[in-house]
């Protein structure tokens, strides 16, 4: 266990699904100079690096982390892109105030998914280009055959999956930076458009614009400035292999996620995550995926999510509610920033600032995002606060 | 529904700096590798499907590749190993939509197929998706010789065993 981390200020722009006012830099700028102040950090002078996180052609530009410095106040200054999920760069902002050499570290991440009119393009690409792409489709059809063997592998239902959606956008109804909050039945889910068998349009999200920043500090600089410190106690990444054809149970489990979870879990000496955490924002891109990434994060056994789900365990009021926010089916789905939006939902409930969706007494909580088709990785981070 | 509507995205008055710049017209060139060369010429040319068997991992990649991606070991000349046409539907799905979105006209069925131990993702045809199951053997369909170009769509198909 190296140094304690802090995470000291928070700042988010607008949340919105199209956003032709502002460019995505703008966004971040905003972001940005509301996590300053939250922190009571009066210019990003005081600030020692930069951590952003993007990921090719979202942005429009190649090397797009030379189009980095500015929003961040990080112009002549030292930063860093990590072209991953925003806990992956998180993680990149807190190994560098492990170092001792740096008291306050800032980490951006940013969607603006509006402004990528091929996004179908841009996944296709992501696919191997002589087993995968020659075919053709739309890549979601992996989320298809993975939604078909998990179900099949598991014994859980589409009714339950459908229960994901239900739960997530209502949920969201209370939570004022959501996008895709409202009252759907299960019948709304099961009778939603078929995309790719089993899985229909409302088991997928809708895409949001907006930008996070999050401020880190060493202990020592997190004591002196505003903010209750919220603790970054464990932290986790991991990536089962890139070709579909030999990763470890496709499809039937989430190989990265375990991995990721483990890894955190040991960081932050956690035994039994169910008892030892007490709320969860976990990646749910589809529905199916927060049922199978709850199992894969130990916080019940495999096959058991989608009863536990029934019987109420991750509803707001249950004993282990998960994705209070709405998630990413009820706040939007944010790309490279779907880690983050969930960071900062645990870090707003940990406050105490989660407004209408508050949970009482929560003081640990865990973030765990993956970082979409096709991929296999996953990235999980653990935060609490001292009281 | 009121929320499809939001889910809708706002495209058509999006402020583009120039049209000069609108597209990133890069095209790149793939290879096969040494692995992905062998397995394509042998169901080009010879109408079957090889691997790689790690003798220490005890696993058949399939499709063929040239190291393991568990021990790290080369797998060399002798590690080919011929899995056969027939596989088991590993899962399926049928698609609706086009790549770019688009519903499809004729829905497609897309299956992962067991080979060895390894998976090829394909389309099954010659079937419903209703009379599929996971499980199954499904066979492998060629494309005339003469089609065949050394891609992986060399394969035709899969379809359930008669």
């Amino acid at each position: 266990m190296g140094k304690r981390v802090a995470i000291v200020g928070i700042g988010y722009s607008t949340f919105r699904t199209t956003s032709q006012d502002v460019n995505y830099r703008e966004m971040i700028f905003d972001a940005a100079f509301k996590c300053y102040e939250d922190a009571g950090v009066k210019h990003p002078r005081e600030i020692d690096a930069f951590v952003a996180t993007s990921e090719d052609f979202m942005e429009g530009v190649s090397i797009a982390d030379e189009y980095v410095p500015d929003q961040l106040g990080a112009a002549t200054r030292p930063v860093e892109s990590i072209t991953g999920d925003g806990i992956q760069g998180l993680a990149a902002a807190l190994m560098q105030v492990q170092t001792g050499q740096l008291n306050l570290v800032a980490a951006s991440s940013f969607s603006k998914a509006s402004n990528v009119i091929d996004y179908y393009n841009v996944v296709s690409y992501a696919c191997d280009p002589t087993y995968i792409r020659p075919l053709k489709e739309h890549p979601y059809f992996i989320a298809g055959l993975e939604m078909m063997k998990y179900l099949h592998g598991t014994g859980t239902t589409k009714e339950q999956c459908a229960k994901v959606a239900v739960k997530n956008k209502e949920n969201a109804l209370d939570n004022p930076n959501a996008a895709y909050g409202s009252l759907v039945s299960v019948e709304d889910v099961l009778n939603s458009p078929m995309r790719f068998d089993p899985l229909g349009l409302l088991d997928t999200c809708g895409d949001i614009d907006g930008a996070i920043v999050l401020l880190l500090a060493s202990e020592e600089k997190a004591r002196e400035l505003n903010k209750e410190p919220i603790w970054i106690n464990g932290i986790g990444w991991g990536t089962d292999t890139p070709n579909l054809d030999s990763r470890i149970n496709f499809g039937a489990e989430a190989q990265y996620a375990k991995l990721a979870g483990q890894k955190a879990y040991k960081m932050a000496g956690i035994k039994s995550p169910k008892n030892e955490i007490d709320f969860a924002e976990v990646d749910d891109t589809f529905t199916y995926k927060e049922l199978q990434h709850l199992e894969a994060l130990d916080i019940c056994a495999p096959g058991d999510a989608g009863k536990l789900l029934e019987q109420g365990a991750f509803s707001s009021k249950g004993t282990f509610p998960v994705n209070v926010s709405g998630g990413s089916l009820g706040m939007g789905y944010s790309h490279e920033a779907n880690g983050t939006q969930k960071v900062m939902e645990i870090v707003l409930q940990l406050r105490g600032e989660a407004g209408k969706r508050q949970l009482d007494g929560v003081k640990t909580g865990l973030a765990f995002a993956w970082r979409g088709i096709p991929t296999a990785t996953g990235a999980a981070v653990i935060l609490s606060k001292d009281k | 529904m009121a929320f499809r509507e939001r889910i809708e995205k706002n495209t058509g008055n999006i402020f583009r700096s120039s049209e000069e710049g609108k597209y990133f017209p890069v095209v790149s060139r793939y290879t096969a590798g040494v692995a992905g060369q062998k397995f394509l010429e042998e169901i080009k040319e010879n109408e079957k499907i090889f691997g790689t068997r790690c003798s220490k991992c005890e696993i058949t990649f399939v499709p063929a590749k040239l190291y393991c991606e568990r021990c790290f070991a080369r797998m060399e000349k002798e590690h080919w190993v011929d899995v056969g046409t027939r596989g088991t539907l590993y899962s399926y799905t049928v698609a609706y939509e086009e790549k770019d979105g688009s519903p499809k006209e004729t829905p497609s069925i897309i299956g992962a197929i067991k080979l060895g131990d390894g998976l090829l993702f394909h389309w099954i045809k010659e079937s419903s998706a209703d009379d599929l199951e996971i499980g199954m053997e499904v066979d492998a369909v060629f494309k005339p010789k003469g089609e065949r170009r050394g891609s992986l769509v060399d394969i035709d198909y899969f379809k359930p065993k008669k």
